[in-house]
């Protein structure tokens, strides 16, 4: 934001005096200001679009139903939470209405379609808030694992089509209305953005719902003392929110009468990015519904001016003559998701870096030679609000002989590991034990496992990584991209690719070390743009024929030997195992023993879970916790380039779809196997181990079950709900049987209250 | 300022100044601790106790004045240093890490190894060494902090603290977490360590703790240091009534 009127910290209550020059001096005037200037900036890129009156109209449509969720999201990120399963329920609410309206399917009335739609929105907002709030599960894994599921639900209900259904039925029009354009010349869902902005405006800024946000945003342990029912105060956010995207939804499909399976995706991204740009702080207590919505307008703007791309002409020879070309420059896919993650982490790092260090100020009173403003005080240091609501104590096993067996932490994922095996042994005994079936489990286990054990070392120190699977296909795509379009050696290619991984880490590490921002934000951001970055590689397509050598990376051993030309002799014991085991398995191998001693019994190890145990005391013990934790980020990097070599010279070939939800297996691998998600737990058996569990989970879903009549295989688009579930109660068995007991105690609760929200 | 009885102090402390923007923490304060002394520090909240002893454990950087750890003067810049020169601090929340065994948190960040390899028997000897040392009495040294009794924990901290072999420990709002019975082996170990010729600082704001086992008080008012008594000729309203009104000649020379 270059724009010098931002000299005021958007607040709780109004600008000051309401005077020309006071409104000057606020946030959102920057903010629109900005918007200005971008617009100009669109109409010199593509006059014929943005020049016209129509462009500003489709730009406020499209802005509407973000700012519609942005109003919502401004309550959740208000309270210190965070809402990012916005655009799976966006689409979930599309795809409800869709399915119940359609002739094809139930063929309801629209009325009684939008209270479908209704119905699941406030579902998901509930589970959202009992999750976060009375199940103490961190607002980004609850609302993360809700959007996998929304996701999940939204591809098995659909089955992956498009529904498009007729606008002619008895109510329809009504309905259909919501879409469309009005004879005033704009679309209706403007009037439905300003309707919501201006309620819930109101409701932030001038009732006692509002307040009770700020203050629970601002302190919550304040608040709760100050005898405001937090719990409640931020389900209501988390209602709000679902409430908003559900109607974004319905606004959707109303104005493309119809709903697709790919509703809604990423809308998270834009929907938080606008909140933050508008002024809201991700460390609660600070927003404005009105910058929210400046917000959105202005991220729909830069989205639709990346996206329009501008008028080239191209001078073609043919033969002896010079022909102009006339034609269109387009970002190529996945360049916007990229550019948006960057967006959000800049805007993310404004509030702490700029605002509170007030440099805006200190410069403008460096020119004028007056005295520095003061600094406001360093608030806690931010990536604390990670582990908001929780910091929960371990509870002691005291047990001898076989039943101290189960006082580790490993061994629950240890006992699923072997009763899933047992399960799929019972279902079909034809097929689970026999080798093929074994060798293929343990090759989709690889790519988890490989990862879990990163996921292990950052876990262990209180970080998390969102971006696992988009650097995967990053360094998926790197690869293919080089060995495909750059005709590069296989060698250098996947070494240039595994930097390029790296790099993802470095910048995730110095992200929430130097610059201090949670680990789950620098990393969410780094999940769109390594995801935008590969798909813009690729050009968004399937990558494949690579040279047979690299493919090497994932063939049996035998042929990797054969290639060498030092194949084992054709009876010897070495020869049968090099022909059962790939390279990925001995990759694999090495790395979990190397990393799981260092992790278990050497100084980086006790360092990592010093670190996740009491940060600060850890920094007051000596140790570099900021150097533990950047080195444990980038491994975890490393770790995902190496998984997605492997991948692509697997598969023989990249696909954009690589690595996707993996990083739903690999977080809910390390808190199964052991880790918790605040920290200073896990090892990397452990997580390997529930690598196994999440693997064996997987593939029961898929087992083909013969029955007496016939045979029954779940649908594939299920899986995911699942997997999502699954991480969910891995989560709370953490939380509530490994940490604190809890269940012991429930009748108790009342009377001994247990402190919440330990201070870390 | 010349020795007292000939004994070199084991920390000096002369004219601290420390100011935050436009506030005054602490104003021309002297401070001095021979070895084998309890002192207490008492003093409203704001008054400046915890600046100073953050200035003398590196935590914080003086403006101006000079100190001195067993005569030799010293430029702390972090915690680090002052804990290379003998000086421990104990904080009010103990700073463990509570996923971890009770021989790991008294290495921390310093576990001794055996090439690259933790070395697990040596640190648990080492630590059931120092407990004894200490008196204190803990199941097991493989026991998970966490699970420890808010008294055991604080126990565990100081172990570490012992550890390093110090000439001063700091201790902020020792008792402030802990129970009666906790309390009352704090003070005993407390005693303990004065016997072993530590010299030790106690932040606290019940002055029955420090009229039990402290051989002086010093008083800071406002960044100011507003009255200083030995324990056995002072009393615990006398001191109290410094605390709130300052001592007159003092307040009379830091206004």
């Amino acid at each position: 934001m270059a724009d010098t009127g931002v000299t005021r910290l958007p607040g709780a209550h109004g600008g000051p005096g309401g005077t020309l020059t006071g409104f000057m001096r606020t946030w959102e005037f920057g903010l629109l200001v900005f918007m200005a200037a971008t617009y100009l900036a669109g109409v010199m890129i593509n006059p014929k679009f943005f020049g016209d009156a129509t462009a500003l109209f489709s730009i406020l449509r499209d802005a509407a139903r973000f700012g519609v969720i942005a109003v919502g999201m401004t309550f959740v990120i208000v309270n210190k939470d965070l809402d990012l399963s916005v655009g799976s329920t966006m689409g979930l609410s599309a795809a409800m209405f869709a399915l119940a309206f359609d002739r094809g399917f139930y063929d309801l009335q629209a009325w009684q379609a939008v209270l479908v739609a209704v119905a699941f929105g406030t579902g998901i907002g509930l589970v959202n808030g009992v999750l976060v709030t009375f199940l103490r599960v961190p607002a980004f894994i609850a609302t993360l694992t809700m959007l996998f599921i929304g996701r999940g639900l939204i591809l098995g209900l659909t089955s992956g089509r498009n529904v498009a259904f007729d606008a002619d039925k008895v109510d329809g029009p009504l309905f259909f209305l919501i879409g469309q354009t009005n004879a005033l010349g704009f679309n209706n869902q403007i009037i439905i953005l300003a309707l919501v902005a201006t309620l819930g405006g109101i409701v932030l800024a001038r009732t006692r719902w509002g307040y009770e946000t700020y203050a629970t945003g601002g302190n919550i342990q304040a608040a709760g003392y100050a005898g405001i029912n937090t719990h409640w105060v931020r389900i209501r956010a988390f209602l709000f929110s679902s409430w908003a995207a559900t109607l974004a939804g319905l606004m959707l499909a109303s104005q493309d009468t119809g709903a697709t399976s790919q509703a809604g995706v990423g809308a998270e991204l834009i929907v938080i990015a606008s909140v933050i740009v508008g002024g809201a702080s991700i460390l609660g207590g600070r927003g404005r519904v009105i910058g929210s919505v400046l917000g959105a307008i202005l991220l729909v703007l830069i989205d639709r001016v990346l996206r329009e791309g501008f008028p080239i002409a191209r001078i073609v020879k043919i033969g002896d003559r010079e022909i102009e070309i006339l034609s269109m420059a387009r970002l190529p896919p996945g360049a916007v998701p990229a550019f948006l993650g960057m967006i959000l982490v800049a805007a993310v790092l404004i509030e702490p870096w700029i605002l509170r260090r007030k440099l805006i100020q200190r410069f403008v009173a460096r020119l004028r030679g007056r005295p520095m403003p003061m600094v406001e005080i360093e608030s806690v240091a931010i990536e604390s609000m990670q582990t908001t609501g929780t910091s929960l104590t371990a509870t002691e096993f005291h047990a001898r002989g076989m039943t101290k067996l189960f006082t580790y932490r490993e061994s629950a994922a240890v006992v699923f590991v072997i009763v899933l095996w047992l399960i799929g042994f019972f279902l079909r005994p034809d097929f689970w034990g026999n080798l093929d079936n074994s060798f293929n489990l343990l090759l989709a286990f690889t790519e988890i496992g490989i990862m879990a054990v990163g996921m292990a070392y950052v876990l262990g120190n209180g970080d998390i990584d969102l971006s696992v699977g988009a650097v995967l296909a990053l360094t998926g795509s790197t690869a293919a991209f080089l060995m495909k379009k750059a005709d590069m050696a296989p060698m250098i290619a996947a070494l240039l690719a595994f930097s390029v991984g790296t790099m993802a880490g470095v910048i995730n590490g110095f992200l929430s070390t130097k610059a201090k921002l949670p680990a789950f934000v620098a990393t969410l951001g780094m999940f769109y743009m390594a995801r935008g970055f590969g798909a813009w590689l690729s050009g968004g397509r399937q990558l494949s024929q690579f040279p047979p050598q690299f493919n090497l990376i994932g063939r049996k051993f035998y042929q990797v030997l054969d290639y060498w030309g030092i194949p084992p002799a054709p009876d010897s014991a070495f020869y049968a195992l090099s022909r059962a085991v790939s390279t990925q398995t001995l990759i694999l191998a090495v790395l979990a023993v190397v990393a799981g001693v260092v992790l278990w019994r050497t100084t980086i190890g006790y360092m990592v879970k010093a670190t996740g145990g009491n940060r600060r005391a850890a920094e007051y013990a000596g140790i570099n916790t900021d150097r533990v934790r950047f080195l444990s980020l980038v491994f975890v990097a490393m770790c995902a380039s190496l998984a997605g070599l492997i991948n692509i010279a697997w598969f023989r070939s990249f696909g954009p779809q690589a690595g996707a939800f993996r990083e739903l297996d690999v977080i809910a691998s390390v808190i199964i196997g052991g880790g918790s998600i605040f920290g200073g737990f896990g090892s990397v058996f452990g997580a390997l181990a529930g690598a196994a569990v999440i693997t064996l989970l997987r593939a029961l879903l898929s087992l083909q079950v013969i029955t007496k009549t016939g045979s029954f295989v779940m649908p594939q688009t299920w899986v995911n709900v699942a997997i999502g579930l699954v991480l969910i109660f891995a989560v709370l068995a953490d939380i509530w049987f490994r940490q604190e007991k809890i269940h012991r105690r429930l009748p108790f609760r009342r009377r001994a209250k247990h402190p919440t929200g330990g201070d870390t | 300022m010349t020795d007292m009885a000939g004994t070199t102090p084991a920390v000096d402390m002369r004219e601290i100044n420390k100011s935050f923007g436009a506030i005054q923490a602490l104003h021309n304060v002297n401070f001095r601790l021979m070895p084998g002394e309890i002192l207490g520090l008492v003093g409203d909240n704001s008054a400046g106790k915890s600046t100073l002893v953050k200035i003398l454990s590196g935590a914080y950087q003086r403006d101006s004045g000079q100190i001195f750890v067993a005569g030799k003067e010293v430029h702390f810049k972090s915690p680090q240093e002052s804990r290379d020169m003998g000086i421990e601090m104990i904080y009010q929340d103990f700073a463990l890490c509570g996923n971890l065994d009770v021989a790991a948190n008294m290495f921390l960040g310093r576990w001794p190894r055996k090439g690259i390899f933790i070395d697990r028997r040596r640190m648990e000897a080492d630590a059931e060494a120092v407990l004894d040392r200490l008196k204190v009495k803990v199941n097991s040294v493989r026991q998970r902090v966490e699970s420890l009794s808010g008294g055991r924990q604080q126990s565990v901290a100081i172990a570490r603290a012992i550890s390093f072999d110090p000439k001063v420990i700091i201790l902020d709002e020792p008792t402030a977490n802990l129970s009666v019975m906790a309390t009352q082996q704090l003070l005993d170990t407390m005693l303990e360590l004065k016997s072993q010729g530590v010299a030790q600082v106690i932040i606290s704001h019940r002055l029955q703790d420090i009229f039990e086992v402290g051989d002086r008080v010093m008083v800071l008012k406002r960044g100011a240091a507003v009255g200083e008594r030995l324990v056995k000729d002072s009393s615990q309203d006398e001191v109290l009534r410094i605390i709130v009104q300052g001592d007159g000649a003092e307040e009379a020379l830091s206004a």
